[in-house]
């Protein structure tokens, strides 16, 4: 089986998904590269107590300032490792269960060195994600989040402070395989959550040049106007 | 090295990065290694923004053009006509991709009849459009040294309608590796009695998908063992969409879409596999993998799969009404040992059909033409 690695940013985690994250990516993963970005809760202690994480620490945060930048330092840290396959998920994503069973059979194709997945942002509980304007997860199409690594590929990112993606450009010009694994995405439950998130996006973003002013004022949508749809498991489809 | 050019359509989305690997896209890339096993150094050729892309260590150059009539492309093929001088030897991957002028040393493939499609009548259907539409046709015949038809339906069509290029036709029927997809004993892991019907098709109208839905929704409610596996992609991201928000309203109807690799692990798990097409067809490379997996098939009276399926021997040939598809699925979900006898018999079929065969048979063609 070839190795697997994941590769992560955290910051002040400790109180959101860390643990559960962790102990499922243990599941799937040889090994879990981290940059911690100057966390100042519990975090470094979380990653520490899984056996597969490799942390790294940065003294001051970036993410703020230039995502970019600290996402390349983190795709240096993963190629120093000797990876074959990378995946990148944050701290609140998860592929789902059956994933564990599937992902081999990816890894060890050898058709196509990208795969993307579709994600899907859960709203107010777990059981539903939210299918209304942009967030409708079939419509909005699939982003890469494995790769098979090369070592001929350019490592040049986007100069893109925000928004800027999760690997160097060179991989997302490659043909991508279209994979029927979902990704569950909780960052996006919580108020705090929300609001945090709304007032990232409006400042980075004030223009709208990524997306829409609408699409922004939509995360802080009451209860009565966001539409969901139910998340069925597909663990046990055999 | 002697150089191949393969000329083709849409083997990647001519302005997307889309590509969804079916079974005209993974014959492409198995026809492709062959090439390069046999020595030869291979490029391929399609509709595009003018951008050059690289799949399965093939380089993949377009051509901006993009007008198509009667589905032939005069304006592709003289443009790679005039472009390709520096390959010695030509494929046309498509059968009107020869129209109107083919390299000397070139071989053109047939997948199948496409012309059965009821759309077809939009495409050239009056008198003096369908008359034009075979000139072409004839006109693409008459160029390669040799054509290769992966079912006897097109063969046949065209010996009764065109006869003079009965010689130059060459049946090389679709191909199974049989070393992986094989039979495994489910018995042992089915103590719950389930039986599962797959339709490993994209979800388009003439493969039968909503025929299929509709006896899905018919057969789950009459039985609470039965199962139906939908496993293919839409051709759009609407259609997951509206499929996945099907599937939610079903009981135990499942849709998911597997890699390649775990495709003979999905055969494996199922008891009866649905090829219901309705046209398009030639000899389906998901009916083979069904059939080397020892699954009984029921399948669509279309193209060549008279060619695969022997119809009460292996399985069944229909036309796909929802009450056909009822009456065909209900008479093998009833009957363990019929499907035991059936896909054992599919699977000594599949064997006629091995990949290694397959190989063998081009070669025999690449080196009569190619020299």
């Amino acid at each position: 089986m070839p190795k697997l690695t994941a590769m992560m940013i955290v910051r002040d985690e400790a109180d959101r998904y860390l643990t559960r994250c962790l102990a499922a990516l243990t599941e799937l993963v040889d090994e879990i590269v981290i940059l911690d970005d100057a966390s100042e809760d519990a975090t470094p202690e979380i990653c520490l107590s899984f056996s597969r994480v490799r942390l790294h620490r940065k003294q001051s945060s970036l993410f703020f300032h230039d995502e970019a930048a600290l996402r390349r330092e983190l795709w240096d840290l993963v190629c120093a490792t000797a990876p074959e396959w990378i995946l990148a998920l944050d701290a609140d994503e998860f592929l789902e269960p059956r994933a564990v069973a599937e992902l081999p059979y990816l890894l060890n194709q050898n058709y196509f060195q990208v795969i993307g997945f579709r994600l899907f942002d859960c709203w107010f509980n777990e059981n539903y994600f939210r299918v209304d304007g942009l967030w409708n997860p079939w419509l909005r199409g699939f982003a890469p989040y494995l790769v098979k690594y090369q070592s001929h590929l350019s490592p040049q990112w986007p100069s893109l402070k925000f928004h800027c993606g999760r690997f160097p450009l060179a991989y997302r010009r490659l043909p991508r395989l279209e994979s029927d694994l979902r990704i569950k995405h909780l960052g996006w439950l919580s108020q705090e959550d929300l609001q945090k998130k709304y007032q990232r996006a409006v400042e980075h973003d004030p223009e709208g040049l990524y997306f829409s002013r609408a699409h922004y004022e939509s995360i802080l949508y009451p209860r009565e106007k966001v539409v969901l749809q139910a998340w069925l498991e597909q663990n046990s489809m055999w | 090295m002697k150089k191949v050019a393969l000329l083709t359509t849409n083997f990647f989305h001519p302005t997307q990065d889309r590509i969804i690997m079916g079974g005209a896209e993974r014959y492409q890339v198995d026809l492709c290694r062959l090439l390069k096993e046999l020595g030869y150094q291979v490029e391929v050729w399609q509709i595009g923004e003018g951008w050059v892309k690289e799949f399965d260590g093939v380089k993949i150059r377009s051509i901006p053009v993009n007008k198509s009539k009667y589905n032939t492309y005069l304006e592709l093929n003289t443009a790679f006509y005039e472009n390709s001088m520096s390959f010695d030897y030509v494929i046309y991957f498509i059968l009107p991709l020869a129209y109107p002028i083919a390299r000397e040393k070139s071989i053109a493939i047939s997948h199948g009849v496409f012309w059965d499609w009821p759309g077809f009548e939009a495409v050239a259907g009056s008198q003096e459009e369908r008359r034009e539409w075979l000139r072409r046709m004839s006109i693409s015949l008459a160029g390669p040294s040799k054509l290769v038809s992966v079912d006897t339906n097109t063969i046949n069509f065209f010996n009764a309608t065109l006869h003079n290029y009965y010689h130059k036709w060459e049946y090389i029927p679709n191909y199974v590796d049989t070393e992986i997809f094989k039979p495994i004993d489910r018995e042992k892991n089915n103590e719950d009695e389930k039986v599962r019907v797959l339709f490993p098709r994209r979800l388009v109208p003439v493969r039968g998908i909503n025929e299929t839905m509709r006896a899905a929704e018919i057969l789950t409610k009459r039985y609470p063992w039965i199962e139906f596996h939908f496993c293919g992609r839409g051709h759009d991201d609407n259609i997951e969409k509206l499929m996945s928000e099907w599937i939610g309203k079903q009981e135990r109807c499942y849709y998911y879409w597997k890699p390649f690799e775990m495709m003979p692990y999905i055969f494996q798990q199922a008891d009866i596999v649905l090829i219901p097409s309705r046209s398009t067809e030639g000899t389906s490379l998901s009916a083979l993998e069904a059939m080397a997996c020892g699954k009984p098939v029921i399948a669509g009276l279309a193209g060549g799969l008279s060619d695969l399926v022997l119809p009460g021997y292996n399985g069944y040939l229909i036309k796909p009404t929802v009450s056909n598809l009822v009456e065909a699925i209900e008479e093998l979900a009833r009957n363990k040992e019929k499907r035991r006898l059936m896909g054992k018999r599919g699977r000594e079929i599949a064997l006629t059909f091995d990949k290694k065969i397959w190989c063998q048979r081009w070669a025999k063609i690449i080196n009569e033409v190619f020299r």
